[in-house]
């Protein structure tokens, strides 16, 4: 049971899609509430395979940073990489691009997708 | 059930080591066999722990490979991957099939070549280390693993006031321990002012906060009391081994500071030796960054939540400390190759518990802990040794 238009279930493919469409997909479990940016085939927290596709608020708070300056191969070092608390009652958090110097607390949007390897969320 | 039993064990030196992995593996082994008094035919499994030789070194398949290296052919060998914890957990099962009572005498151990020397450059190698982050959600937005530990302690420095000046001092502890530890790959001092002034590697980690990459191997033989008892070697107790995961990707965490899988490893390890926290006298845990150090003695209940953080500057977690950690100079001065790591803290706690730790010898050691973590904080394994158990 999602919401009418979003994919369920929701894929990694459907999920980049998403991105790509300036949208944040994520999943609820129906049983227990828990919620997740980052797609899975069951609720971590119970178990339950019912859980719906929902669309995540795209504004939240940043969670946590590190500034990469020695990076993987695919990468150019220097960027920023945030996990940003998005605020909802089931405690979803994505890991984003931060292109901001936002700190711990601030608030931050998702504005636009990078895509080295695979889509990725980038927040500002 | 059996009481597991280390019997023998044997470690290279960790650093840069221009040799294939079998015979960089053949050298610890055939030390651990020998500390032990265990020849070849009394060994009746193999347990190997290497993480990324496919990646690193086109190089798989590897358990029966190196076990007919050094004579072993024939015997059910088997290889464990689980990112950095991957050799504890080779020996975790080695355990439970002692005290299950399936084999008699085991060789556990663990291999890696990780150097730029050796191997892979370092954009290369920090692909492959960042190849343990979640490859849909977490690889792709560039995270690596200094990263990871660095979305993990910034977080306890905002929830705790962790300074920068507390991190530089694990590593000039660390490195200080190193010293006295002639296997270490840094056999030398650093300072406060020396780490801060080290380039960012990932906030708020400099290169003096991280470990380096390396290239080494250790074994050590398992047997249960009654075979333990007809070798040479003397063997400490196999006290208890706990094992816990935690989610991956990290953004799906209840609590960045807590690692939770390293509490319920420890939980576990603590419960099945009938101890808690006060009564271990010496620990070898994950310090990859001296983060990580700091969050695992939390964990591991030495400190209370938040006050991990002026442990090493106010030298409770030094040698002559009320808890000494990393007498071997940890991940961070005696290096970390990532298969071997798990087992080489073993090879230390053995060797501080028959007090032939030499000049790093935490004295009157009676019961050792090891905490060794793999990928996103997902995988942890907490062993504890102890002599008369």
């Amino acid at each position: 049971m999602s919401d009418a238009g979003l994919p369920d279930p929701l894929t990694h493919a459907e999920w980049t899609a998403g991105l790509r469409d300036g949208r944040l997909l994520g999943q609820r479990c129906v049983a227990c509430g828990n919620e997740t940016a980052a797609p899975k085939a069951a609720c971590n927290e119970c178990g339950s395979r019912e859980i719906e596709t929902v669309e995540l608020p795209t504004e939240g708070t940043v969670y946590t940073v590190t500034t990469i300056a020695v990076a993987p191969a695919a990468f150019e070092g220097g960027y920023r990489v945030a996990v940003v608390d998005l605020g909802t009652e089931g405690n979803a958090r994505v890991t984003a691009r931060l292109e901001a110097d936002a700190e711990i607390g601030d608030a931050v949007a998702f504005s636009d997708v990078l895509e080295v390897e695979e889509a990725v969320p980038v927040f500002r | 059930m059996h009481q597991a039993r280390i019997v023998g064990v044997g470690m290279t030196n960790f650093g840069v080591h221009d040799q294939p992995l079998p015979e960089l593996f053949s050298s610890a082994a055939f030390d651990a066999m020998d500390d032990a008094g265990v020849d070849a035919p009394a060994i009746e499994s193999f347990y190997l722990g290497n993480a990324m030789g496919g990646q690193t070194e086109r190089d798989t398949h590897l358990a029966p490979t190196l076990a007919s290296h050094i004579g072993l052919a024939g015997i059910p060998c088997q290889r464990y991957e689980d990112a950095c914890a991957t050799s504890s957990n080779a020996f975790k099962h080695a355990v439970r099939a002692v005290e299950a009572g399936q084999h008699d005498v085991i060789l556990v151990g663990g291999v890696e070549r990780c150097t730029p020397t050796t191997g892979l450059d370092t954009p290369e190698m920090t692909s492959v280390f960042a190849s343990a982050s979640h490859r849909q959600y977490e690889q792709p937005t560039g995270l690596s693993f200094p990263g990871v530990f660095g979305l993990l302690t910034t977080r306890h420095m905002h929830e705790y006031g962790t300074t920068e000046e507390d991190l530089a001092a694990v590593a000039v502890k660390n490195h200080h321990h190193g010293t006295y530890n002639p296997r270490a790959q840094f056999g030398s001092e650093t300072t406060v002012e020396e780490v801060l002034e080290s380039p960012i590697v990932a906030s708020p980690f400099h290169l003096f906060d991280c470990c380096p990459f390396s290239d080494g191997a250790a074994a050590v033989v398992v047997a249960n009391e009654e075979a333990a008892a007809d070798f040479s070697g003397e063997s400490v107790a196999v006290s208890g081994v706990g094992h816990a995961t935690d989610t991956i990707p990290l953004a799906d965490k209840a609590d960045f500071t807590a690692t939770q899988s390293a509490r319920d490893a420890a939980n576990q390890a603590y419960e099945q030796a009938g101890v808690g926290p006060d009564d271990i006298d010496v620990v070898e845990l994950h310090d990859c960054f001296t983060g990580a150090e700091v969050l695992a003695i939390e964990a591991l209940g030495f400190f209370e939540d938040g006050e991990g953080g002026p442990a090493a500057a106010n030298g409770e977690t030094a040698l002559d400390g009320r808890i000494p950690v990393n007498p071997s100079g940890g991940l961070k001065a005696k290096g970390h190759p990532i298969g071997a790591t798990g087992v080489a803290q073993l090879v230390e706690l053995t060797e501080h518990l028959r007090g032939e730790a030499g000049e790093r010898q935490v004295e009157g050691a009676r019961r050792g802990l090891a905490h060794n973590l793999g990928g996103d904080a997902g995988t942890t394994i907490v062993s504890i040794l102890e002599v008369d158990a």
